[in-house]
């Protein structure tokens, strides 16, 4: 423990949980806002009235769907953009599952778009649907283009359905994932020369120029510049894999200026490294020390494509960095008495926290699951934090108990257990990290032994 | 070659070819998707030349005949003018003389809408008639600009 880390840790006790909840309940607004401003451009373009006749009023609801879903086309791709105040606020794991959701709703109302006015506008024309359809594409200015979009995005769709995104290989899921940059580009002509209410409204075309282009920034300089300015800046290489555990490794890696790097106790990156074949999948590792001036080091289970060969990681291999992201940091601590509930190699983010986090003796406990005592990884450094500063390590040893439980098999009921270990948890911070179910009942076991919903942290990395 | 080189060239080839047909450069300005059939036919020729930018209407008489030019009615989507020819107390002939093409669903609605809007004043020998479903708003700056234009040549409906 360094002191300054003890001190960057002691800076962030006063909690701003209260600004947490007004960042979050603004960013929250602007998006309702931008879907509101849509609608809103719709209704006074006269859309409400043209819900009158049948063939106008399909046209008028293809107008509303178009609209709607182009503006969470957006909102869609500023959720991924790694805009750190959004990120701060909400987290990665939660910004991802609601894009997920956001994206399927975009994509129906885009197909509820296409259906309507190609019908609309056959009914407005007496003509067959598909004379009227092929007249869109072919005499339309952009509609062409926004068919290739439209293609683009239905592939992106469909390879991110459960069953066909389990069959894919990441690198392979993630490349044709990019294609929808693509199919977000190439909707937008037909928006800006044939849309009804884009060319009729200065408001309408001043609001969608500003978000096409706020997103487009957002994309640029979060996603590309800030990950490739960092990566160049502080020239991260592997300095040394040291075994931890069986098949759990530590990477050490050196860089420059990285006690410039804004990375606090309980973050992650989406690391890379240039070993070979598989180097563009971004793996997301927690920290697993406090930073140091000229140190970084994660530690990793080899579990699935790509980290096995992280036993051979050579010294001096390039390490590209996505991040600092996470908000599993000291600024969520609101007490003064904190727990820490790990299972596996969920120990990393709470062993770094634990290093950071100021704390009396005996007012940290680390409840610690794993298999059997040879998988524990870090021992020795929680035995040395255990003597030097009183924090309480209990490991939690053992196969599998009933299923759905935290606890491994013999320790009866879930909550009661956790109050047996932590007479006063509902008084504690509690920091949760491993596997997703595992963190569920976790959760469960915490409420029901009356811990608070907003003393419990936890992020997720499967989404 | 590798798939992941396959894919990337042919995504540049569907692109260039979606950006190298005659839609995906921009709006199509061609003058003569503007015009309207009818808009020229021979016969109007004593109408006076349009000034864009005048609201006005005006009326020319030839003995019984009186060709008279509504006003230009600003709508949402552009402007609508129509010419009325009145001979023998009845309403003859209506010619549009301006309606808004500036884009293809304008050209789309107008190029159905303004013949039967035509029909429809002429069974009825006035302006009071139905909008066209769809064309609501050519409709009202046709029945206005006509309106105005029967007005100007103190026409009056027979009963």
């Amino acid at each position: 423990m360094t002191g300054k880390a003890q001190a960057a840790g002691a800076a962030a006790m006063p909690v701003r949980t209260a600004a947490w909840s007004w960042w979050a309940d603004l960013i929250a607004s602007a998006g309702a806002f931008s879907v509101l401003i849509v609608v809103a451009l719709w209704v006074r373009g006269g859309g409400v009235q043209d819900l009158r006749g049948w063939a106008a009023g399909l046209t008028s609801l293809g107008r509303l769907t178009g609209l709607v879903a182009a503006d969470l086309l957006l909102i869609q791709v500023l959720l991924m953009a790694r805009v750190p105040w959004i990120e701060r606020t909400y987290g990665q794991d939660r910004l991802a599952r609601w894009h997920r959701v956001v994206g399927f709703v975009s994509f129906d109302l885009l197909l509820a778009h296409i259906v309507l006015i190609t019908i609309g506008y056959a009914a407005t024309d007496g003509a067959s649907v598909t004379s009227e359809a092929w007249t869109l594409v072919t005499t339309y200015p952009g509609v062409l283009l926004a068919v290739g979009g439209t293609a683009a995005l239905t592939m992106v769709v469909l390879t991110s359905l459960r069953a066909s995104r389990r069959r894919l290989r990441y690198e392979t899921w993630h490349l044709l994932h990019l294609y929808a940059y693509l199919g977000v580009g190439l909707v937008l002509p037909h928006q800006l020369w044939t849309g009804a209410d884009f060319t009729g409204s200065r408001a309408a075309t001043a609001y969608w120029w500003t978000a096409y282009i706020a997103c487009a920034g957002a994309v640029v300089a979060f996603r590309l510049g800030l990950p490739a300015w960092r990566t160049l800046r502080y020239r991260l290489t592997v300095a040394a894999v040291v075994p931890e555990a069986p098949g759990v490794h530590s990477i050490y890696m050196r860089g420059r200026h990285l006690d410039q790097l804004p990375a606090r106790a309980g973050q992650f990156f989406q690391w890379r490294f240039l070993s070979g074949p598989g180097w563009s999948r971004g793996h997301p590792y927690s920290l697993s020390a406090v930073p140091r001036d000229d140190t970084l080091r994660i530690t990793v289970r080899s579990r699935g494509e790509g980290s096995e060969k992280v036993s051979e990681f050579q010294p001096g291999t390039r390490v590209l960095i996505e991040g600092p992201y996470g908000r599993l940091t000291a600024a969520r601590r609101t007490a003064p008495r904190v727990s820490m509930i790990a299972s596996g190699i969920g120990i990393t983010p709470l062993r770094t926290l634990l290093e950071e986090l100021p704390y009396a003796p005996g007012e940290a406990t680390l409840l610690y699951r794993a298999r059997s005592a040879e998988d524990l990884v870090f021992r020795q450094e929680l035995e040395r934090l255990s003597a030097d500063r009183g924090l309480r390590v209990e490991y939690l040893l053992g196969p599998r108990g009933r299923k759905d439980s935290w606890l491994p098999a013999g320790f009866g009921d879930d909550a009661r257990a956790l109050l047996n270990l932590v007479p006063d948890i509902a008084q504690h911070d509690v920091f949760v990290c491993g596997p997703d179910e595992w963190m569920q009942s976790v959760v469960r076991a915490a409420r029901q032994a009356g811990v608070p919903p907003e003393r419990i942290h936890l992020e997720r990395f499967t989404w | 070659m590798r798939r992941i080189t396959m894919w990337f060239l042919a995504t540049i080839a569907v692109v260039v070819l979606l950006f190298s047909y005659r839609t995906s450069t921009g709006p199509d300005s061609s003058p003569s998707a503007g015009t309207l059939g009818g808009a020229n036919a021979p016969g109007v020729g004593t109408a006076t030349p349009v000034d864009p930018g005048t609201s006005a209407g005006t009326v020319a008489r030839s003995g019984s005949a009186t060709v008279a030019d509504g006003p230009a009615v600003q709508t949402k989507r552009g402007r609508v003018q129509v010419q009325a020819k009145i001979s023998g107390g009845r309403i003859t002939d209506i010619m549009p003389l301006t309606v808004p093409s500036d884009n293809n669903r304008s050209r789309d609605i107008n190029k159905k809408a303004v013949p039967q809007l035509r029909a429809e004043a002429l069974a009825a020998q006035s302006a009071h008639i139905d909008a066209v479903s769809g064309a609501t708003l050519t409709s009202d700056g046709y029945t206005e600009s006509l309106q105005a234009a029967l007005d100007g040549a103190h026409f009056q409906a027979k009963p």
